[in-house]
Order: C-alpha cells, then structure tokens, then sequence
C-alpha cells in the first residue's frame, strides 16, 4: 500500500474533495440547466402542439369553406333553374292572355264588319229601292200606287237574291 | 516530393523541421552520450506515490500531508466551480456559447443516462456520471499543461534516503562542515559504515543537479550531464559545484489522476451509490439477494459469492484502469522529453489528450453501466 502511495488520509481528503465537487456542480450547474432544458423541451413540444391544432384547424375550415361554397353553386343553379322555369311559365301565361285577347279582338271585330255590313247592304237596299222607284216612276211614267210598286220591287230584289244565292 | 522541394517555402519549412530535428536528437538524451545533451535535463526521479509539497500533521490514522495531487485536485475543483459559477450568472432561456457548450456535453450524457438506465434512473445517475466525466477531463488535461511536473521544490539527498528506506542517512554536505569545525580525523570512517549499511538501497539512484538554492526550482536545460550517483555525492562530500546542490525535484503540480488516492477515492464513491442506488430501486432484501443467495442452491450461493468478490474487482478496476493511464502518460511524456526535446513530446501531448478523455469516457459509463445493472433485480434480466 505504501509502495502505491495509498495513505488513509489522503484518500479521506479526496473522497471530501470529489464530494464537494459533486455538491457545488451538482448545485449550480445540473440543476438549473437540466431545468432550464427541460422546460425549452416542454415549451418547444408546447408550440409544435399549437401548431399542429393551428394546422387542423385551418384544414377543418378549409373544408368548411369548401362545403359552403358547393352548397352555393347547388342552390345558385336551383335558383336559376328555377327563374327560368318562372320566366316560361310567365311567358306562356302572357302569350295564352295575348291569344286571348286577339282572339276577342278579331271576334268583336268580326262582329262589327257583319253589323256594318248588314247595314250597309239595309242602306243600299233601300237606296235601291228609292232609285229604282224614281227609275221605274220614270220608265213607265205612269203613277201607280207607291205601295203597290213598293211591293213589286221588293219581291223582284228577293228573286234577285235568291237567285244570285 | 520534387514538386514540394521545388517551392521555397515548402524547401525552408522542410529544412527548419529537420534543423530542429536534428537539434533536439543532439541536445538530448542520445546527444548526451556524443558529448551534447545541452537541452536534456535529467530524466525526473519517477514514483508511484505523490509526492509531498508540505509537511502536514499527524492524525491518528496517519500523516497528512499536503500532496502534489491534493493541489491539483483543487485546482481543477476551483476551475470547475468558477466555470459553474459563469455559466450560472448568465444562464438564459436563449443559450450563451458557454451555456451551449454546457448543455451540448450536459445533454449527451443525459440521453446517454435515459436510454441506458430509462428515463427515472437516467436523471438519478446523470449528475454523479458527469461529475467524474467532466472532473476527470478537466483533471487529465490539466496534467500536460507546462509546469505539471517540472516546477518545483529540490528534496535533499537525506529525504530521498529517507524514501528509499534509509532513516538515519548524514547528508556529507552538513557532515563535513560539522565536521571541519570539529577537526577531519573520522570523516572516512563514518561514512565508510554509512556506505556498508544502505549502498544497496541507494545504489541504484541518481541525484539530479540544480543551481540556485531558492525555494523554487526547475529541471534546467543541459542538466543531464551533471547527474550522479550517490556514491559520487558521497565521493565529493556533497559539493556538486558553485551555487548549485544535490537532489529530486519535488514538483508541486501533479497529474490528480496519478495518485492511487485519487482514483480510489472515486472508485469508491462510484460504487458506493451503485450499491445505494441498487438498494433504494430494489429494496433491500432484492439487492442484497444477489450477492448473498440461499434460494436457488449451492450453486446459487456460490454465484452470490462470485458476485462478491466482482463487486471488489471493480473497485480494483476502476483505480488502477484510469491511474495507469495517466501515470503511464505522465512517465511517456517525462521520457519523450528526455529523449526528444522539444520536437518528441509533441505527437504524445494529442495522444494524451485524446487518452484524457477516452479514460473520463470509460470511468463514467462504466459508473453508469454498473448502476443500471444494480438498479436490476436479477430475475427480471432472465425474462427479457
């Protein structure tokens, strides 16, 4: 032992001596630090973690954006579809009421050209008869009885008629 | 080797190194022997134990001396706690260089603890590990700094007596001045019986020559030709020349891993809280099983016991792995200086480096290993 150099005392010593080392580093250096460490982790493994919500959240979002504007454009062409639907719908109820009308219009008018036309053919019937009394009066010179030619002319018209039927 | 010849520079560099080559092979140990040797000092008077700066006191288990090793050991404590003390007063959450230099080394062992010994007792063995790591780096580097081993105080002929087992050894320097005051006559005849008793104890060593007579001394250049014997001592009546004297340089800076006291004081710590560990994690009945079984047999038993004695041959293999490392490293370095001055030591001191922290490496993942093996209870390693 001696021939080594080990001597209880000295051995004593730097058993003391490694332990305050040990103490003093112990103290001052590993358990800040490795405090210290353990928290930028805990922060760091923190903020990856924030991150990764930000990230779902923003996808989530995305999706619930992408959603509504599919749900949009449905019912913008349901909205158009239907406007066009209405404008057909509005332009034959339009056009049928116009029909209609013309319809009346012309069956009125009809109506009227019949009434003019019946009186027209009264007028000249009688203007006839006038002419062809006067006519007759002068032809023959001779003055009969105005009912009496009256009725003469009436019933040659009504062959004439019937025979131009 | 044309072409490298060829530039000037490189030529002049190639003949500096050879100039300086050629230089320290004749100023050292093998000049020596051609009549040079003008800058090899003596080969130092190598020994396993630390040698003693100061006297100490007595105590009851022993003298305490204040060693060589003791002051390195501080000194090396005293330069760790300031550097704690640094990187504690600017400790940040944004690390400083230091600070990241810290956690860099702090955060390798510690993941080194956690995978070896899991997460629990990783963070229960991580400080002690690092302590021996970074005390046994900072130690080992220390010793090849200049002045490690060459500044000194000079122990006369009569204390290396004393060392080589020779208690009672007259040192002629004082004797014959004694004795020329008291008159000549029985000079030869003393030391005659001083020579019969001890000549073979001290045959064998050299006395180293130092000039000044200060308290400070060192191994001076061109010194190895003055070296002698202590016959020759004896032969002169201890005059070695003007201004100079006789001895051993005593350095007061030592390699704290060169002292067997060192390196069992931290084999001892390191397997005392292996054992604590293994106690608290397995309770004692568990860890006390291993060593002393009567369960599984004689045969049992007989493991119990081999445990044992393994348990002692760590302890053993702890001190002398890293003391003969760096001992070894120390007397390589001490005799690649002797034999090549300047140029011979400079490949040794990256060796001594890199051995420095290889033998801090080992002693603390050994320490870790050791205590996870403790912290396992041994039927449980049979199931995984």
């Amino acid at each position: 032992m001696d021939a080594l150099g080990i001597n209880l005392p000295g051995l004593i010593t730097q058993i003391i001596s490694f332990g305050i080392l040990f103490f003093i580093l112990s103290k001052l250096l590993y358990k800040p630090l490795v405090s210290l460490m353990d928290q930028r982790a805990e922060k760091i493994r923190e903020g990856l973690e924030a991150s990764d919500i930000a990230r779902e959240q923003a996808a989530r979002s995305e999706e619930v954006i992408q959603e509504q504007l599919a749900e949009a454009r449905v019912e913008g062409q349901r909205l158009v579809v239907e406007a066009r639907e209405t404008a057909e719908r509005f332009r034959e109820e339009e056009m049928a009421k116009v029909r209609d009308d013309i319809e009346q219009e012309r069956v009125r008018a009809e109506a009227t050209i019949q009434r003019e036309r019946d009186s027209a053919i009264e007028d000249l019937r009688k203007e006839f008869a006038g002419l062809a009394i006067s006519a007759a009066e002068k032809v023959v010179r001779t003055s009969l009885d105005e009912d009496g030619h009256k009725d003469l002319i009436e019933s040659v018209l009504e062959e004439s008629t019937s025979g131009s039927k | 080797m044309a072409k490298l010849l060829g530039s000037p520079k490189a030529l002049s560099i190639t003949i500096l190194i050879a100039a300086v080559f050629v230089v320290s092979i004749l100023g050292g140990a093998l000049g020596n022997s051609l009549g040079f040797g003008f800058l090899s000092s003596s080969l130092p008077a190598i020994q396993l134990p630390a040698e003693i700066v100061v006297k100490g006191f007595d105590t009851p288990i022993g003298d305490w001396d204040l060693m060589n090793t003791m002051v390195t050991t501080w000194l090396a404590i005293i330069i760790l706690t300031l550097v704690a003390i640094v990187v504690r007063r600017g400790i940040s959450e944004v690390p400083g260089r230091l600070q990241a230099l810290f956690e860099l080394i702090m955060e390798f062992f510690l993941n080194l603890c956690e995978s070896i010994a899991g997460p629990v007792n990783g963070r229960r063995f991580f400080p002690l590990v690092f302590t021996i790591f970074i005390f046994i780096v900072v130690a080992n580097w220390m010793g090849i700094l200049p002045g490690f081993g060459t500044v000194g105080r000079v122990a006369d002929p009569a204390e290396i007596a004393h060392h080589h087992g020779v208690h009672h050894y007259a040192d002629p320097a004082e004797h014959d001045a004694h004795q020329s005051a008291s008159g000549h006559k029985k000079t030869s005849g003393k030391h005659s019986g001083h020579e019969d008793d001890h000549s073979g104890h001290l045959d064998s060593v050299n006395l180293h020559v130092f000039s000044g007579t200060g308290g400070l001394a060192i191994l001076q250049p061109g010194s190895l030709s003055e070296e002698l014997t202590f016959h020759d001592y004896e032969e002169a009546h201890g005059d070695v020349g003007d201004g100079k004297r006789a001895g051993h340089l005593v350095p007061f800076l030592r390699s704290a891993n060169t002292d067997v006291n060192m390196t069992l004081a931290m084999a001892l710590i390191a397997m005392v809280m292996v054992h604590y560990w293994g106690l608290s994690i397995l309770g004692s009945i568990t860890h006390l099983g291993k060593f002393i079984n009567f369960k599984e047999g004689p045969i049992g038993f007989f493991v119990g016991i081999l445990e044992i004695i393994s348990e002692f041959a760590k302890i053993i293999s702890f001190t002398f792995r890293l003391f003969g490392n760096i001992f070894a490293g120390e007397v390589l370095l001490m005799a690649m200086g002797f034999l090549l001055p300047m140029i011979g030591i400079i490949p040794f001191l990256g060796l001594e480096l890199f051995v420095g922290v290889i033998q801090a490496l080992i002693f603390s993942m050994l320490t870790l290993v050791f205590a996870s093996m403790a912290s396992v209870a041994h039927g449980s390693e049979e199931h995984h």
